[in-house]
């Protein structure tokens, strides 16, 4: 079963939808979050929501708690909260996208997917992470063609992996595919 | 007697009555056997009670109404804060016993009655709007709102004769969903082109619209279509939206099932081309009238997006009720089928005064001084009813 937390986004069905269908879903405000639910869910996404991860401090713990335990997925604010978790800054950017279509690359080796690989998605962020960052056993594997902004991170080892962009929009192509490499990773 | 002079009739009757656009011309209701004023307490009932009604073949088996702004929000737990305002009804609906189909013409002029001082009042001044405007903006940049759509009213004294004001209305801006509602103490007047919910069986369908063209001489569908595609704010906007309907309609659709059915199409208008998307999905089998007009409303395309936060952003700001601007208006069947649309464009006459709100979006690349000149065009179409 895979758990949902909602940040109250416009967007959360969308992501409920997507992974429904792989697998069941179960999708709660994070402020209503059902433990015994949490408790028993394979994978946790942190949806995609306003404003920034340190809004969120029950995401935080729930991140902490499960991370290396459970797989983790982050869309959007998401992966900003598990980069926050994980020590990085998140600031505000120049240029800002909210509803934009742009091309993003894959970048690293030790990607699920294919190095070099190029794909348009849907972003609705005035966030980014401030760089360079590190963390252990993770890697920034994607990033926008233009701005070289990281758009994915992967860690492999302990099965955490997040996106900047909206895999679930309908501004990317081919976002099931996506989340089925993932989530049988 | 003729449609024409049955609606003369009724009008000088001093009936209650309603008038909704319908595929070719407009269907009347009237001689209302029940009318349910809306309350916090008593709204979840009415909507759930109407499909448990036992006849329902009748074309007059359904209740038509409008709900407001503030009753939504609270409805999906968003508070309003104490505003100023005329105190007017948080929702209204109409159990009609006639109904009777109209053509698309409506002959019907009243010049006389009409009673108002010169000029509208603005409720925000250019200055103040610019003020607002910029904090926005400052909540997009932190992430707190995508997109958010500031809403200026301007209100007048007047005494109108509402038939006479949708005749003329609808002549000039006939739109798919215009609607108008006499009754002894209140009218509504509007020309709002946007449905929210078409539902028929277990398939329902919302139409957003985001993007707006005024039409000129040199413009044509093509060439509309072509400005909206290079245009990237109002691509940006129009994104948001179809991304924020599909999720919405996600809530209460089979997983599949929802599909962007027409994908940013322009549609012509007499005076305006709108760019426009259709998108539609299956209802799960348990869903009630309630979870749906909980999911869809209010409409997110003239809130802003997400639709939460960016509620609780406006309702901090504004001080003035919206009352029915950003409502719905439509109906209920009793088979469980319903339409509703977005309450924009609109008139609401009450205690002798005329309301007309207006609002425009304010996303990244939004210019103030335009988007308040935006809304004065808007409300302009409205206020030029009454010269």
């Amino acid at each position: 079963m895979i758990y949902i937390i909602d940040h109250q986004d416009s967007f959360t069905h969308n992501v409920v939808h997507q992974f429904e269908n792989f697998d069941n879903v179960v999708c709660d405000n994070y402020n209503q979050i059902n433990n015994d639910k949490l408790n028993r869910s394979n994978v946790i996404v942190l949806s995609p929501g306003p404003g920034s991860p340190k809004n969120y401090p029950i995401s935080s713990s729930i991140y902490k708690k499960f991370k290396g335990k459970k797989k983790i997925i982050g869309i959007c604010l998401g992966f900003q909260q598990i980069l926050y978790c994980e020590k990085g800054k998140i600031i505000e950017q120049k240029k800002i996208y909210h509803g934009y279509q742009s091309k993003i690359k894959v970048t690293s080796d030790n990607s699920l997917f294919k190095k070099n690989r190029k794909f348009n998605v849907g972003r609705y962020h005035s966030l980014k992470l401030k760089e360079p960052f590190a963390a252990k056993n993770f890697e920034i594997t994607m990033r926008c063609a233009i701005s070289n902004t990281a758009m994915a991170i992967e860690n492999n080892k302990e099965k955490i992996y997040g996106f900047q962009f909206h895999p679930e929009s309908f501004l990317t192509e081919n976002g099931n595919l996506l989340i089925k490499k993932i989530l049988s990773a | 007697m003729n449609k024409n002079n049955y609606l003369i009739n009724l009008n000088n009757s001093k009936k209650p009555f309603i008038i909704y656009k319908s595929n070719n011309g407009f269907d009347l209701y009237t001689d209302f056997s029940k009318k349910i004023i809306l309350t916090n307490k008593n709204i979840e009932n009415f909507i759930n009670q109407n499909t448990k009604l036992k006849s329902k073949n009748k074309e007059t088996d359904i209740f038509i109404g409008f709900f407001g702004y503030e009753i939504l929000n609270n409805l999906i737990g968003v508070k309003v804060k104490k505003q100023k305002g005329l105190k007017f009804s948080k929702g209204i609906f109409y159990k009609p016993e006639t109904k009777v189909k109209l053509p698309n013409k409506l002959n019907y002029k009243n010049l006389e009655i009409v009673k108002f001082n010169k000029s509208f009042k603005i409720n925000i001044s250019k200055a103040s709007y610019k003020i607002i405007f910029d904090k926005f903006k400052k909540k997009i940049k932190s992430g707190e709102t995508y997109q958010i759509k500031i809403c200026t009213k301007y209100s007048n004294k007047a005494q109108i004769d509402a038939l006479d004001f949708f005749c003329r209305l609808v002549k000039t801006n006939m739109a798919p969903e215009a609607f108008m509602i006499k009754d002894k103490d209140y009218s509504i007047i509007s020309c709002s082109p946007e449905n929210l919910i078409n539902k028929k069986n277990n398939f329902i369908t919302t139409k957003p619209i985001a993007g707006t063209l005024k039409k000129t001489k040199k413009l044509n569908k093509t060439k509309a279509l072509a400005f909206f595609r290079k245009n990237l704010k109002e691509t940006k906007e129009h994104n948001m939206i179809v991304d924020m309907e599909r999720s919405d309609l996600s809530k209460i659709c089979k997983v599949g099932t929802v599909k962007i059915l027409r994908k940013k199409i322009v549609e012509e208008y007499k005076d305006l081309y709108h760019y426009v998307s259709l998108i539609g999905g299956r209802l799960k089998n348990n869903v009630s009238s309630i979870d749906i007009i909980k999911a869809m409303m209010p409409g997110g395309s003239v809130i802003g997006c997400p639709k939460i936060s960016t509620l609780n952003l406006l309702n901090n700001q504004e001080k003035e009720n919206r009352n029915i601007y950003t409502g719905s208006f439509g109906y209920f069947k009793f088979n469980g089928d319903m339409r509703f649309n977005i309450i924009i464009r609109s008139i609401l006459n009450y205690k002798d005064r005329s309301e007309i709100s207006v609002a425009s979006g304010v996303v990244i690349d939004s210019n103030a001084k335009h988007e308040f000149n935006e809304n004065y065009i808007k409300g302009k179409a409205l206020m030029d009813l009454y010269k």
